[in-house]
């Protein structure tokens, strides 16, 4: 049951990946973007990460993309959709992906002997709460720093005197 | 089942994101396959770690593509407003 949900939603993300490669409008990869992180979602399900799949589809699927959406509804029609690189440099890059692809498969193959023992069960909710306000509480408090920064960052960079 | 069709789910995510980063010619778009690799990672973590630890880090590296998206997108439109361009093969000048 768990492996055919990991495949289902894995088969789903990558297809909308790799449909989200070959699309040329803006918006509509924009919504294939939102299925493979939906897809997502229900891989987190089926690892029995329920509060990681709802915060997959708040955080992800609704805030990020959003900001994406605003993003490219703000930018001018003109500068988008403009398909500038050469095949060559497609080419290279295709390469360059499969030998990640495989380099990554080899190097996990000796996970072949490794089973998966974890069956279906309630989030444990709990326990990640304990872990995040106790034992990686100062991770958890960096994370704000990080965030913090992120902002004025994003406001410094927007604002019309803090341009690059 | 065994651990590696969950390894290989999140590393062919991973290798199709990062195959659109290096195709695509469109800022936008790179930070979006970049969101996408992001997300394999945090899949590999969630499927191939110890349970909760796993799933305590995987919060917090939600945040932290949040906060990259929106440092990200704030970038893209600062150069796009200097540059008048999406494409990173136009902008290839740097002022200090």
């Amino acid at each position: 049951m768990i492996a055919a949900a990991v495949y289902l939603f894995g088969g789903l993300a990558a297809l909308a990946t790799l449909l989200m490669i070959f699309q040329k409008n803006q918006v509509k990869a924009a919504m294939l973007m939102l299925a493979a992180l939906l897809s997502t979602a229900g891989l987190y399900l089926a690892l029995s990460a329920q509060l990681l799949a709802a915060l997959q589809i708040i955080l992800y699927a609704g805030a990020i993309m959003t900001l994406f959406v605003v993003a490219l509804t703000i930018l001018p029609s003109a500068w988008r959709d403009r398909p500038s690189k050469g095949r060559f440099s497609k080419v290279l890059g295709l390469a360059a992906a499969a030998v990640i692809l495989t380099e990554l498969l080899k190097v996990s193959a000796i996970l072949k002997t490794v089973p998966f023992l974890r069956e279906f069960s309630e989030t444990g909710t709990l326990d990640l709460a304990r872990a995040l306000f106790g034992r990686f509480a100062f991770q958890f408090e960096l994370l704000s720093l990080v965030i913090l920064a992120s902002i004025v960052a994003a406001v410094a960079l927007t604002s019309k005197r803090g341009a690059v | 089942m065994s651990a590696y069709p969950l390894a290989a789910a999140a590393f062919v995510l991973f290798a199709l994101a990062a195959a659109g980063f290096l195709t695509c010619g469109s800022l936008v778009r790179m930070l979006m396959f970049l969101e996408l690799m992001l997300n394999a990672a945090n899949i590999a973590l969630v499927a191939l770690g110890p349970e909760t630890v796993s799933q305590a880090y995987a919060v917090m590296l939600f945040a932290i593509a949040a906060a990259e998206a929106g440092v990200g997108l704030a970038l893209i439109l600062a150069l796009s407003s200097v540059f008048k361009t999406l494409e990173p093969e136009n902008i290839k000048e740097l002022k200090g």
